[in-house]
């Protein structure tokens, strides 16, 4: 690996640890960086797009990182805003995936209870998006596994309070909604 | 619940949502069975939240060479060098090194022909004299200086004693 990557680990690990290091990091974070996606598109395959291109972005730009402890937040938030513009831009809400909906006559009972957790979550889905914009955005970052107020607050710009005070408003709000 | 009790609706949200119920609540639910069932729905619907909620972002999973491919992916990238600080600090370094070189080979030259020409026209200007000048110089010149008498032709120029012969 030459990229600016290895240049930003050279001192501490040597170009040929590089390589391992930019893989390690990715496997700590691709699957909250994937979550994150998933939480604000609702598509498997889009989440999938915007979490590669997110590492790859990371990647590219490591160079500009001051501190790479600060790695995890980084590329959490560089995947967070692809993924809302990738939403506005294409606003491919009728593409989500619907498949797994339909219950086949031989159905197991923990399939059954799989799916109807999946529809619960996808009309969830629905009156989330239905929330403003403020409420919407705290709560997907917070749905993400073991993602906390501070980590959430640090990805939206603004401080921990704000994003539990903003949690709270909009789980009231959900239930007024939810039927 | 009864229309009259809509104002407990929000402090039964809260109470859903986990926080203890007020003391006038607290009264209220025990003689209002209508609103008690109202927060057992909606402490239940509640629950139901908090279960389907992860599920949004977590119906999911990455394929398992997600990473293989994010790294063949960065192998084959090239880096995208943007004007960042490092960027500018080399700009500033080959504007200096160009301009030492510049001064190192006028230095080695000599003047350029464009200023040899520019030498050789001043030093042709310090030569040039007005044409009144040139005209004061001509053999004769001396009959501007003299005053003719009354009745003295002025073509009658008095000759030097060398060329009387």
């Amino acid at each position: 690996m030459t990229g600016p990557y290895a240049a930003a680990f050279m001192t501490e690990s040597g170009s040929a640890g590089a390589e391992a290091d930019f893989g390690a990091r990715v496997a700590e974070n691709q699957r909250r960086v994937f979550q994150i996606a998933y939480g604000v598109l609702g598509n498997s395959a889009d989440a999938e797009d915007v979490a590669q291109e997110a590492f790859l972005r990371a990647y590219r730009k490591l160079a500009s990182l001051r501190e790479p402890a600060r790695f995890r937040t980084w590329v959490n938030r560089i995947a967070f805003r692809i993924a809302l513009n990738r939403q506005r831009g294409s606003r491919r809400q009728m593409a989500r995936e619907t498949a797994w909906h339909a219950a086949g006559p031989g159905e197991t009972v923990d399939e059954a209870r799989k799916t109807n957790e999946r529809l619960l979550a996808e009309e969830l889905r629905r009156e989330i998006e239905g929330l403003p914009e403020k409420y919407r955005r705290v709560l997907q970052l917070l749905m993400v596994e073991e993602m906390n107020s501070a980590e959430a607050g640090a990805i939206l710009g603004i401080p921990a309070g704000t994003v539990r005070s903003r949690l709270h408003a909009a789980r009231k709000l959900l239930l007024e909604a939810m039927k | 619940m009864m229309a009259a009790c809509s104002i407990w609706k929000d402090q039964l949200l809260e109470a859903a949502l986990g926080d203890a119920p007020t003391d006038e609540l607290a009264e209220h639910l025990k003689r209002c069975p209508g609103c008690a069932v109202a927060l057992t729905e909606l402490s239940a619907r509640r629950e139901r939240l908090d279960r389907a909620l992860p599920l949004v972002a977590r119906g999911a999973e990455l394929p398992a060479d997600f990473r293989a491919r994010v790294l063949a992916a960065a192998e084959s990238s090239e880096p995208r060098w943007g004007w960042g600080r490092r960027g500018w600090v080399l700009a500033g370094a080959a504007v200096i090194t160009a301009s030492i070189l510049v001064a190192i080979l006028v230095h080695h030259h000599g003047a350029s022909p464009a200023q040899d020409l520019d030498v050789a026209a001043m030093e042709k200007m310090t030569h040039w004299r007005a044409p009144s000048d040139v005209f004061l110089e001509t053999p004769g010149r001396e009959n501007l200086r003299m005053t003719p008498r009354l009745g003295d032709s002025i073509v009658n120029l008095p000759v030097p004693r060398n060329q009387e012969d």
